[in-house]
């Protein structure tokens, strides 16, 4: 059996798993299956953590399969429409990365399924009652979606021209529609269970629940906005480390160039949305707090505080490993070097800024840890770790990145608009404005109540995005018609620069896990917020320590998993080599 | 080959054991589920600040918010001039002693929102019993003030959790979802005549299919008041209300699907 077909195969038995599991989530509401037993047991581990691994797992391979066709999709119209066939096999070898993975996506996703109606049957006896049409729907276009992915490969050599090419980038649109589809209808069930509507209680039958009210409830958008950009991150940088690993292990030069370039594009990709992504968290994390107050709190300052630190740590590192790759990548551009003495000041900047968002400041602390501090705060952090001066950092970090990237483009290009030195002065001083907005509301908000504080946000916000805006379209316009200063020497990038790749894929989807623990904790010991109580021996919310664990597990699973598909990928085809070229 | 392989497995474990490191590295702590109390008639007022201590410190997550002087007031220690919780309490409302205010600040929170501070203090009857709620009260209380909080108090919010508990009691053993089962451990025939067996103080269930749809009689069954048969009005209310938190979804399910055959 050709590799080809065993993908197929793979598939095929993991739909039918779903198939099987779908029967069973629609039996699941007669009596005779779900039953009154409330809770299953899980040998060794538990109930929680196996689904939390479970979950976890699925969501990881989702989140990739998901994240990957929407730059896919781009690669190869920009193939189409910009005439450079090399987007169009970067498209391609994105593609190819998914087939399997999709299998795996589903068979995690039944492990899923199994293990709730198993462990936890009258949680899933609940949950299907209220959502039972959306999960038929979510199983018919699980198939949609596959064969489309079906189509949309295996017919890339064969629908290459003209209106057929077209036809062909429609199908990848189509993939993306469904998939987006998907996460939509997943994402319902989950934020229902954070957010249920406020008519729903203890007392209220599963039956009597509207389905639309518990389906687009108060956090399914603001869910829906972050992890279609998170998706996007992720995607990126797990194709980044595909990249990566592929460039190790190159034999020829040619190899090497190619798989430097889709290093060099994962990573874009991956950094690039990740500059926009706590935007999307900002808005996820007000809705929570609009829904609830308790539950914000609960998140932010409650038994979870300690999680953001870690959290900004992570970040962090992002930034870090994202801005190391991209000034050791500068040494392969000729004309980089005029800007290679900026970097010292960029890294200055990301370290003050790390240093900032990591300092903790609203810990839930007990009688003894007040009272060694003196107060409700820590006499010197206290100061210093405030929201204020959090949001200042980040903002800045988010404009470093972005001059990276700006630096990075204009490495090797020479304008010759004629105003050209007008455009460099207008960009420089929108970074210099941004700058000072940012930092006037960082400063002035220590002379504010909280609740302006909170506001200040937006304008740092705000400030930042018309900057990020405003220097790429001048960007564009500028460097139209510009002079080379020397091909890009793909390729010659030194084996350390990769590393940067693999740092970023680890934290990236530790990160993930995280922030779903963090997402799924805030329910403490309620399935349903304040509806069903979790009664089970599992239903105290673990600290950070043993989340961490877990976590751990899930990403090693993960990459472990996908570092085989990748391999049993290789087996099956070999990506066709466009010659590289000197354009990025 | 191989070396390249080790290096890029060192990377990716060395990276995820500094992160699991880090986490394990910061003060621990785990939302725990409130503890349920029950107690006798001479509790005394240590084991109620006890209990209460214990809540407010843990399970009850009032230190989110609490303490930190920010977000809400001050409890434990002063509030601007004034003394701990115990100690200024009864002087927040005229009239009102501290055990009330306390109590009625827990339970109906919006109804005293200090001077300052957002209405963001969530009921805490949504999530606690009755006896949780007052040892909180008896720990507040013990903040600089005098406990007052007595087993009266807690044997009257003990009434209703008890009246729930044996309304649980009622549909707690069954675990049948066989409806026939279920209607007589329910009761319901000592009001619905079904065949030979029961009363007619409510409408027998023979033939009830033929009058109302399977959503009817399930909405029946949940909200009993909301709709009440022709003829059977002198008996609006006796119907209890609370069959949607007594039984299951399978078991509710499975008595509509058996009402509802009986055409």
């Amino acid at each position: 059996m050709s590799g080809r077909r065993l993908g197929m195969a793979a598939s095929c038995l993991a739909s039918l798993a779903l198939v099987l599991v779908a029967v069973h989530v629609a039996g699941a509401q007669e009596p005779a299956v779900a039953g009154p037993r409330a809770y299953g047991s899980f040998p060794w581990i538990g109930s929680r953590t196996a689904v939390w691994i479970a979950a976890e797992v699925h969501l990881m391979f989702a989140a990739f399969v998901l994240g990957v066709p929407m730059f896919a999709v781009v690669a190869e119209g920009i193939g189409i429409f910009g005439g450079d066939e090399r987007y169009d096999r970067l498209s391609k070898e994105f593609t190819r990365l998914l087939l399997i993975a999709y299998s795996a996506t589903a068979m995690w996703g039944a492990v899923l399924v199994f293990f709730l109606t198993t462990l936890y049957p009258r949680f899933w006896a609940h949950m299907t009652e209220i959502f039972e049409v959306s999960m038929w729907i979510y199983v018919g276009l699980f198939f949609i979606e596959s064969f489309t992915l079906y189509l949309y490969y295996y017919g890339w050599d064969r629908w290459k021209k003209g209106r057929a090419k077209i036809g062909h980038w429609t199908l990848g649109i189509l993939l993306n529609v469904w998939g987006t589809a998907v996460l939509f209808i997943a994402d319902s069930w989950l934020t229902y269970m954070m957010s249920p509507p406020a008519n729903v209680g203890p007392d209220t039958s599963p039956a009597m629940v509207q389905f639309w009210s518990a389906f687009a409830n108060a956090t399914w958008m603001p869910i829906n906005i972050h992890r279609l950009i998170a998706n996007v991150v992720f995607g990126g940088s797990v194709v980044a480390a595909y990249a990566g690993y592929r460039f190790l292990s190159a034999r020829t030069d040619q190899e090497r160039a190619h798989y430097d370039w889709m290093g060099y594009v994962g990573n874009f990709i991956a950094i690039g949305a990740l500059i926009v992504l706590p935007f999307a968290g900002y808005y996820l994390g007000r809705e929570i707090y609009e829904y609830n107050q308790q539950m914000g709190i609960t998140m932010m300052g409650g038994f979870m505080s300690w999680l953001w630190i870690i959290q900004a740590f992570l970040i962090g590192v992002l930034f870090l490993a994202g801005n190391y790759y991209l000034w050791v990548g500068m040494g392969r551009i000729p004309g980089a070097e005029r800007f290679l003495p900026y970097t010292k000041w960029m890294l200055l900047v990301l370290i003050i800024g790390v240093i900032v968002w990591s300092t903790p400041h609203t810990m839930i602390a007990d009688r003894a840890e007040l009272e060694a501090m003196g107060g409700s705060h820590h006499p010197f952090l206290g100061v210093l770790g405030v929201m204020s001066a959090k949001n200042t950092a980040v903002n800045l970090m988010i404009l470093t990145t972005f001059l990276s990237f700006l630096l990075y483009r204009r490495a090797n290009r020479r304008p010759v608009v004629s105003w050209a030195r007008t455009g460099t002065i207008l960009q420089a001083g929108l970074f210099v404005i941004a700058a000072v907005v940012v930092l006037f509301y960082g400063v002035y908000g220590y002379f504010v109540s909280a609740i302006v504080r909170i506001g200040f946000s937006v304008y740092q916000v705000l400030a930042v995005l018309a900057t990020i805006v405003g220097v790429v379209a001048l960007d564009v316009a500028m460097l139209r018609g510009s002079e080379s200063r020397g091909e890009i020497r793909w390729g010659q990038m030194p084996p350390r620069s990769q590393y940067a790749l693999f740092v970023l894929v680890v934290t990236f989807t530790w990160l993930m896990g995280l922030m779903g623990f963090a997402r799924s904790g805030i329910r403490q010991h309620w399935h349903v917020w304040e509806v069903m109580r979790d009664t089970s021996e599992w239903a105290a919310t673990p600290a950070l320590g043993y989340a961490a664990q877990v976590i751990s597990v899930c990403v090693i699973i993960f990459l472990g998993l996908i570092a085989f598909i990748f391999w049993l990928g290789g087996l099956v085809e070999k990506p066709q080599l466009v010659p590289e070229r000197g354009e990025h | 080959m191989w070396g390249t392989n080790l290096r890029i497995l060192g990377v990716v474990l060395g990276t995820v054991a500094v992160y699991t490191l880090l986490a394990n590295a910061i003060p621990q702590v785990e939302s725990e589920v409130p503890e349920e109390l029950s107690f006798t008639g001479d509790v005394s007022p240590e084991q109620l600040i006890e209990a209460g201590e214990e809540l407010f410190n843990g399970a009850g997550g009032c230190t989110a918010c609490h303490g930190l002087g920010t977000r809400a007031p001050n409890l434990l220690t002063a509030q601007g001039s004034a003394g701990p919780i115990g100690a200024r309490c009864a002087q927040r409302v005229e009239g009102e002693d501290c055990k009330t205010y306390l109590h009625r600040s827990l339970v109906e929170p919006g109804a005293y929102v200090v001077e300052g501070f957002q209405p963001i203090m969530p009921d805490a009857s949504r999530t606690m019993s009755g006896a949780q709620i007052w040892s909180l009260v008896a720990f507040l209380e013990s903040q600089g003030g005098e406990v007052t909080v007595t087993a009266a108090d807690l044997q009257a919010a003990d009434a209703g959790g008890e009246a729930g508990a044996a309304a649980g009691a009622a549909a707690g053993p069954s675990a049948t979802t066989d409806p026939a089962e279920l209607i007589r451990e329910l009761q319901c025939v000592a009001c619905h005549k079904l065949g030979a067996e029961g009363q007619e103080v409510g409408p027998p269930f023979d033939g009830i299919g033929s009058r109302l749809s399977a959503e009817e009689i399930r909405a029946a069954i949940l909200d009993p008041a909301a709709s009440i048969a022709p003829g059977y009005e002198q008996f609006a209310g006796v119907m209890p209300p609370n069959f949607g938190s007594r039984l299951t979804a399978a078991q509710l399910e499975a008595i509509v699907a058996f009402l509802a055959a009986r055409k």
